[in-house]
């Protein structure tokens, strides 16, 4: 066989197998798409008859305890405590993790909350770097908040597993001291465990968006806005079509792969002896929810993971290509290690829909499309090259998946428009809208490359720099930078 | 196949028209169009959705806060600042002068359902007398019967939006209409239909109790348990009616937390039998409730299971030793905070043998001298006034 044929026929091996894949995408998307539906307007009707006030004058409420690791975050604490102890919900505590912070925002919490050090009780149920002391309020106003003092232990799961440890109730909601949450947080996350007996909720999360731009005071949601800058609007999109049309979709089926770190409301029990939050991995949230899955695989727990339309957490979305850049190459690498370590699950019929959907889908669909799309642009530029292309087909092709991909991202729009009325002007949902358009050509790409490179890291294996993830902060007076743990 | 015959048959026309090629273009690329006029559809409608509904919510915004503005003023005037109920006029001879709410305007179905929806809130706004007017207000411009109607729709939601209306204002249902509805498969109206017959019926409110197939989930319990609580002059029943025939654990699991709100000491020997069940969830909400008793003799009964059980069904007799706080088993708290390798077991033995107050204060004493560091801090820890857990 000649040369030309052999790459003729290779060519037409990649195409038909693109054309397969790119297909199955399609049609797996519109399916979410009808599912998201259905979910979102099941949830509309049965909400607007739900009086979540009944939660808070009960004897019959469930505890929760609410766990913010920190990691110098001096510039804001304060208000976020203060934001977290004022939560609608009568029965629950906050356990702020402070990760060794090298500022001075432990002293801060000291002499704002009137903190004292106590003999308590530490079990270790999940392994952890030490904890040095746990200190609670001597002021009844703020009697609600334990704080933890450890060694830093270089990853958000270390803090929340000591979190874990020292909470007392059956739920904990996992978020992160900066974020900002809606005051019915905990009512709205824990109605799906009460309205539920058959199977076991193990997790629960909602929809998170971008904070940047929105008006917030003393750790209070005023406004929300439309991200003015680009790179966190685009997010702001993405977020809306990962949340409202992704997970909603999935929950439908009891499929959800992941609850965000940055909110999500976990079954303890299950939580702990699935072995918490691993704090190896570069994606921890999504392991610890299929290694809570696999567990109640294991042991027969008829487990369900559900998602609630309502956007009730805000976080700082990154707003320059290097923090955005270190924070998706963190993401991806996370993913590549977590299919890895769970590799025997893969289309492994004994873990039901995680073994035949949830870690297929992660692994065909989201692992290895950067991989599959790099190939495309390289495959392009070789046709091109060789003189080999049909425009009028390339054109053709390359209108459609435009133009599906702006019917998707603005049906997500449409999808999270019924539940969610908190644009306050048409403008924000036209300029919304219209960055739709650009998100194929100007952002796509940029995820394309550092999930890639994220991938790159992982093979080579090379050291992850924890370092610092700069932010803006919130509803300051002039732009203020402070540093965080690289977790988002 | 049926339904790309029926698409190529509506849209190939166009594509032929616009695409001279069409038919000679592969089957993939024919797709491709296909698909790319579906996607620009779609998307124009889901703009255009938005913008009407943004729109469309507006005016129905708009218009409702007027029309708000409008009964509030009506019903402050002539409800809540009745000229009679002010002049201290009995309750039955106060006059409601109905016309202004005979107005033409209240013809409009969607202007008497918001004088439904705002003397609901009137209602749940005020107790009393003023509650009193609202309710014979609602009955006197015959908007029950509009509730009624809407209980016998088709739709469950119009049903469920019948019956908490009624709910709200009070208004007797037939346990015949309400019953059935209480094992729906639907779960909010059957939840709406357990909340309106225990405060609607009038023969025995808890009937349902005996006929539930369907679980109480902990939302339903948490709903009813309000209503049973806050309702003025039901009459509350012996609980242990169900505890000791009822098949439904729910419903069981339910009334106990029932018996502990209302004390019903009464309820204890048919508690005690629970300890028998098979399922430990229901067990450890027996102990739960015979601790939150202080049902001290059935003392010597959870010591003697005790070894038998599960570990929350331990932890839960412990906490009953402590609410108990007899005296009498100071050397098996004891024992158990010194044998025991279990952390949770330790903290609870230790948390009963501190609730016992002056009668332990020696032997608490005594344990932080003695144990080891790690046990000694569990002491300490649930000594500490800070700490609550």
């Amino acid at each position: 066989m000649k040369t030309g044929t052999y790459i003729e026929a290779v060519g037409e091996f990649y195409e038909g197998a693109v054309f397969i894949y790119g297909t199955t995408l399609l049609i797996i998307y519109a399916i979410l798409a009808m599912l998201s539906l259905g979910a979102v307007r099941r949830f509309n009707k049965l909400d607007k008859h739900i009086d979540y006030n009944l939660l808070l004058n009960s004897e019959l409420t469930p505890g929760v305890s609410v766990i913010a690791p920190a990691f110098n975050e001096a510039l804001t604490i304060i208000e976020n405590v203060h934001s977290l102890l004022n939560l609608n919900y009568p029965n629950y505590e906050v356990i702020i993790v402070n990760d060794g912070s090298t500022d001075n925002s432990l002293e801060l919490m000291i002499k704002e909350f009137d903190l004292a050090e106590v003999d308590f009780a530490y079990n270790e149920r999940l392994k952890t770097k030490q904890v040095r002391r746990i200190l609670r309020s001597t002021n009844h106003a703020f009697s609600k908040l334990v704080v933890v003092d450890k060694i830093n232990g270089k990853a958000k799961a270390d803090a929340s597993n000591a979190g874990i440890n020292v909470s007392s109730f059956d739920y904990f909601l996992c978020t992160d001291v900066d974020s900002i949450l809606d005051r019915d947080t905990i009512m709205k996350l824990i109605k799906p465990v009460m309205d539920e007996n058959r199977k076991r909720i193990i997790a629960i999360g909602a929809t998170l968006r971008m904070a940047n731009s929105c008006v917030i005071e003393q750790g209070y949601m005023q406004r929300v806005v439309v991200p003015r800058q680009l790179l966190p609007r685009f997010q702001e999109i993405e977020y809306i079509r990962s949340f409202v049309m992704g997970k909603m979709g999935w929950s439908v089926i009891n499929c959800v792969p992941n609850v965000s770190g940055g909110l999500g409301l976990f079954d303890k029990e299950i939580a702990i002896n699935a072995g918490g939050y691993d704090p190896l991995s570069f994606g921890e949230d999504m392991e610890l929810v299929i290694r809570m899955m696999t567990y109640c695989v294991n042991y027969e727990i008829d487990y369900s993971i559900r998602y609630i339309p309502v956007t009730l957490c805000w976080t700082e979305g990154p707003a320059t290509l290097k923090v955005y850049g270190r924070q998706r190459s963190r993401w991806a690498r996370g993913l590549a290690q977590l299919m890895w370590a769970h590799k025997k699950l893969l289309f492994n019929p004994r873990y039901g829909r995680l073994g035949l959907i949830v870690m297929p889908y992660n692994f065909v669909f989201e692992l290895l499309a950067p991989i599959v799309e790099a190939l495309g642009i390289i495959y392009y530029i070789v046709i091109i090259i060789l003189g080999a292309i049909n425009w009028e087909y390339a054109k053709v092709l390359l209108v459609f998946v435009y133009s599906y991909a702006i019917m998707i991202s603005t049906l997500s729009i449409l999808w999270d428009q019924l539940t969610y009325h908190t644009y306050k002007t048409w403008r924000e949902i036209i300029i919304l809208c219209l960055t739709a358009f650009f998100e194929m050509v100007a952002y796509h790409p940029l995820i394309v490359f550092y999930s890639i490179k994220g991938y790159f890291n992982f093979i080579a294996n090379r050291k992850h720099s924890w370092g610092n993830m700069q932010r803006q902060g919130f509803g300051q007076a002039g732009p203020r930078t402070r540093a965080i743990t690289a977790n988002s | 196949m049926p339904a790309i015959i029926l698409a190529d048959s509506l849209f190939g026309p166009f594509f032929r028209k616009y695409f001279y090629y069409y038919d000679s273009y592969p089957l993939v690329i024919q797709i491709a169009i296909f698909l790319t006029g579906v996607a620009i559809v779609t998307t124009v409608v889901a703009y255009s959705s938005i913008l009407l509904r943004r729109g469309r919510g507006y005016l129905v915004d708009a218009r409702t806060k007027k029309i708000n503005q409008f009964l509030d003023n009506l019903i402050t005037d002539h409800i809540i600042f009745n000229e009679d109920v002010m002049n201290g006029v009995a309750l039955t001879d106060v006059q409601i002068d109905l016309a202004p709410f005979q107005k033409p305007i209240f013809r409009q179905t969607w202007v008497k359902q918001a004088l439904i929806d705002r003397l609901i809130y009137f209602s749940s706004s005020f107790s009393g007398d003023r509650n009193v007017l609202f309710r014979r207000l609602f009955i006197e411009l015959e908007l029950e019967k509009l509730s009624f109607k809407k209980i016998k729709s088709i739709s469950l939601s119009t049903k469920i939006v019948g019956l908490v209306e009624l709910t709200s204002m009070g208004i007797a249902v037939a346990d015949v209409i309400i019953l059935p509805l209480t094992n729906s498969r639907n779960r909010k109206l059957r939840s709406e239909a357990r909340i309106a017959y225990i405060k609607l019926s009038k023969n025995d409110p808890f009937k349902f109790f005996d006929d539930a197939t369907e679980p109480l989930l902990l939302w339903d319990q948490l709903e009813l348990f309000k209503i049973i609580t806050t309702t003025e002059g039901l009459t509350i029943p012996n609980f242990a009616r169900w505890i000791t025939y009822s098949t439904n654990k729910s419903i069981v699991s339910f009334c106990l937390k029932l018996v502990i709100h209302y004390n019903q000491h009464e309820a204890i020997p048919a508690i005690v039998k629970l300890l028998d069940t098979k399922d430990h969830y229901l067990r450890v909400d027996a102990i739960n409730c015979l601790g939150k008793l202080k049902a001290e003799e059935v003392e010597e009964k959870l010591i003697l299971i005790y070894n038998n059980q599960p570990l929350r069904c331990q932890i839960e007799i412990l906490k009953a030793l402590g609410r108990f706080s007899t005296g009498n088993q100071i050397n098996f708290l004891r024992n158990e905070f010194l044998r025991s390798t279990d952390f949770d077991i330790k903290k609870n033995a230790a948390r009963s043998l501190i609730k016992h107050g002056r009668q332990t204060k020696e032997v608490v004493q005594m344990l932080i001298d003695t144990a080891t560091p790690e046990s000694a801090i569990i002491l300490k820890h649930c000594m500490n006034p800070l700490i609550k857990y």
